[in-house]
């Protein structure tokens, strides 16, 4: 072999070169000397100046109105006699009592429409991301298609899709799938609209792209040669999703169910538009203490009754998803 | 076990990543895939890993036709170009996964054991993200080797590491390859790597091995323009075959085109086909074999010493007269450049001992070297065939 050993001076690269262009980004660039002092103080506030836009929307269309909602929530009058701050906590209990079955329903159909989500969307997601090829722009736009309409009308058009004697009830019907779903309670009287499973479709319906997209993210990301690492590695197929593509999956997932659910327990179109008023949910109530019954206490401490209760979900579920451990 | 591929070709749509291939890796050697990017030589291996399935041909191992088995049932294990470890387990079940995928119940034994062959025994808890590049690619090695593969295959498994940290880790797959014994497969674009580890190498280019051989066979007898520039530096000169022959029926005269002088090499260092008087030859000759003595001193050797006693150019050897155009010291030798009438840019290297002072750019130089150090390629090739590729 000495017949290698010549070849090195020529083969090597420029050890020296490398060593420096390694260290190199990570050192400040000292002995500038004090003529830059300015300079670096103004690159210093840069990150504030822009921060200010956004800073400056969120004081005033979300900070200032929660803190007004927050005095609104514990005052106390009548429309005629004008609202006080009377510190009167009992709008929350009194709230909570009334309306309690509100949320239960609200928080149990977002539960569904999420779980629905994951299922229809995760195997979807999935073949975007790792096998669709050329086809995956075109896939994700149809994905996104529903938003160039508007969400409002996309969901009278399900009132339509399920409307009594319509073809999903009769195909329904005649597949026996509505005694199934009669028997579980989702339906009644052989009609789909008015029912709890209308509202959950319709839930499933509108959220759907805010859980593919994550999930399309997180998967695109995998490298695909961990996937071949694992099947190297004796791991038949679905031991490879289960124990490589799954997991690496997860924060795509935390990210998904929380885009859907979230926005999907605080909403009310869909009861108000597929539902009866025994499908109501907090949404619906909400919008009838404000804008009917016009009892602005009771409305605004139901608001925030269920922003609390998802930041106590949202927070529990992200520590038990442990995201933070993930990559 | 033995990898016997035949007539194995690989294409996708309308380009061919490799022709029909036909290649016998021998039980327990350290096999090299050699070759610059885009050869054919990953897809060689990932199609025996069973990542790519053959187009057409065979793969067999030992007796057993592999060619259509899924990867999950070959016993093959893969170390992959940038290690592929699995971000979500740490290093302990990185290594244990190929056991635990086959129902092996307790793992922890086999796993201490590996941590010890590649030195990682106080990481066995770290996500793979708290690891260097070196310690990450002993993690791949140990995850691949735990199974007991009957063929190791490794897809550039140190192109990511720093020069020296290279040179460590080559010694120690070395050293692991001799100490379990089982077939490795190694596939490298570094000539380098490929020459220090390697029992045998397969240089690859255009989807084709061009040369199959013992490392010190490639480099002393390249048989194509590519092999002799791929595999280190080579001074390629234009030459005729001579019409007068030679005394010995072994030996080999050329005249270099464009220059008055005349080569003689070993006819068995010629790869050209059917050498007749006239046909055109490409002479090669390694830098490292070189020597340079300077004009004026050139002949003392006949006129019994030269006036600062150096000797000059001994009897029998090629000689070609030039000068010199360019002089660096690169520590362990000289290179020079030197300009002679056949060739512009002629590579010498020079061993750092005893150098005459007087050689420096514009010395008017006489180049000669032994006539076995010689060889002759075929003159319809690109001489200039795997220079850039380095």
């Amino acid at each position: 072999m000495t017949a290698v050993a010549p070849l090195s001076p020529s083969g090597r690269p420029p050890t020296g070169a490398a060593d420096e262009a390694a260290s190199g980004p990570g050192k400040e660039p000292d002995g500038a000397g004090t003529g830059t002092g300015t300079r670096r103080s103004r690159r210093r506030l840069t990150p504030y100046w822009l921060l200010l836009p956004a800073g400056l929307w969120l004081a005033v269309f979300f900070v200032a109105p929660l803190f007004y909602q927050a005095s609104t929530s514990v005052q106390s009058g009548s429309l005629e006699e004008g609202f006080r701050v009377t510190w009167q906590f009992s709008n929350y209990t009194d709230a909570l009592g009334t309306y309690g079955e509100h949320f239960v329903r609200s928080f149990g159909y977002a539960a569904v429409a999420t779980g629905l989500c994951l299922l229809i969307g995760y195997p979807l997601a999935y073949m975007i991301a790792l096998r669709a090829g050329r086809w995956r722009n075109l896939l994700l736009v149809l994905v996104i298609a529903p938003f160039f309409t508007s969400f409002l009308i996309r969901t009278l058009a399900w009132k339509t899709i399920l409307s009594d004697g319509g073809p999903v009830v009769g195909a329904l019907g005649s597949l026996h799938v509505l005694d199934v779903t009669s028997w579980l309670g989702l339906t009644a009287d052989d009609r789909v609209l008015a029912t709890p499973l209308a509202v959950v479709c319709g839930l499933t319906y509108n959220f759907l792209p805010f859980m593919i997209l994550p999930l399309y993210s997180s998967l695109e990301r995998i490298d695909t040669s961990l996937l071949e690492a694992a099947r190297d590695l004796y791991a038949k197929p679905a031991t490879t999703f289960r124990k490589v593509t799954f997991p690496l999956s997860l924060p795509g997932v935390v990210a998904g169910t929380l885009l859907t659910f979230i926005p999907a327990s605080g909403d009310y179109i869909n009861a108000q538009l597929l539902g009866s008023p025994n499908e109501q949910m907090v949404g619906n109530a909400i919008q009838k203490q404000f804008l009917n019954v016009l009892d602005y206490p009771t409305a605004a401490a139901m608001s925030f009754i269920l922003m609390a209760l998802i930041l106590i979900m949202v927070s529990v579920y992200m520590r038990k998803a442990g995201t933070e451990e993930l990559v | 076990m033995t990898i016997t591929l035949s007539g194995t070709a690989k294409t996708f749509g309308d380009f061919t990543a490799v022709h029909p291939l036909d290649l016998t890796i021998p039980e327990g050697s350290f096999f090299a895939l050699l070759g610059a990017s885009g050869c054919g030589k990953t897809t060689t291996l990932r199609m025996i890993a069973g990542l790519e399935e053959p187009t057409s041909g065979s793969i067999l191992l030992g007796d057993d036709d592999i060619t259509h088995l899924p990867p999950h049932k070959r016993p093959v294990n893969t170390v992959f170009q940038n290690y592929a470890l699995f971000p979500h387990l740490d290093v302990t079940e990185n290594i244990a996964f190929g056991l635990r995928r086959r129902g092996v119940k307790s793992v922890k034994k086999q796993v201490e054991e590996m941590l010890d062959l590649v030195q990682l025994g106080d990481m066995a808890r770290r996500k793979p993200r708290q690891l260097s590049g070196g310690q990450q690619q002993r993690v791949a090695l140990a995850r691949a080797l735990i199974n007991r593969p009957q063929v190791l295959l490794l897809d550039e498994p140190l192109g990511a590491l720093d020069l020296k940290l290279r040179r460590q880790m080559q010694l120690e797959l070395k050293r692991i390859q001799t100490e379990v014994g089982i077939t490795f497969v190694h596939v490298t674009h570094d000539q380098e790597e490929a020459m220090t580890m390697a029992d045998s190498v397969a240089v690859m280019y255009g989807g084709r091995v061009v040369q199959l051989g013992e490392p010190a066979e490639l480099y002393e007898n390249p048989r194509s323009t590519f092999v002799a520039n791929f595999l280190g530096t080579s001074n390629l000169i234009e030459a005729e075959v001579d019409s007068e022959g030679t005394d010995e029926p072994d030996e080999l005269r050329v005249h270099v085109v464009g220059d008055d002088a005349t080569l003689r090499l070993p006819r068995a260092r010629c790869a050209a086909e059917g050498v007749d008087a006239g046909t055109k030859v490409l002479v090669g000759v390694r830098p490292e074999k070189i020597s340079l003595t300077r004009t004026d001193g050139a002949d003392s050797a006949s006129q019994g010493g030269s006036a600062d006693g150096r000797a000059g150019v001994p009897e029998g050897r090629n000689r070609l007269t030039g000068r010199i155009t360019d002089a660096s010291y690169l520590g362990v030798s000289w290179q020079y450049l030197v300009e002679t009438p056949a060739c512009s840019e002629l590579t010498v290297y020079e061993q750092n001992v005893s150098r005459d002072d007087r050689l420096t750019p514009g010395a008017q130089v006489v180049v000669h070297w032994r006539p076995e150090h010689t060889f002759a390629l075929d003159a319809t090739q690109d001489a200039a065939a795997g220079e850039e590729a380095v």
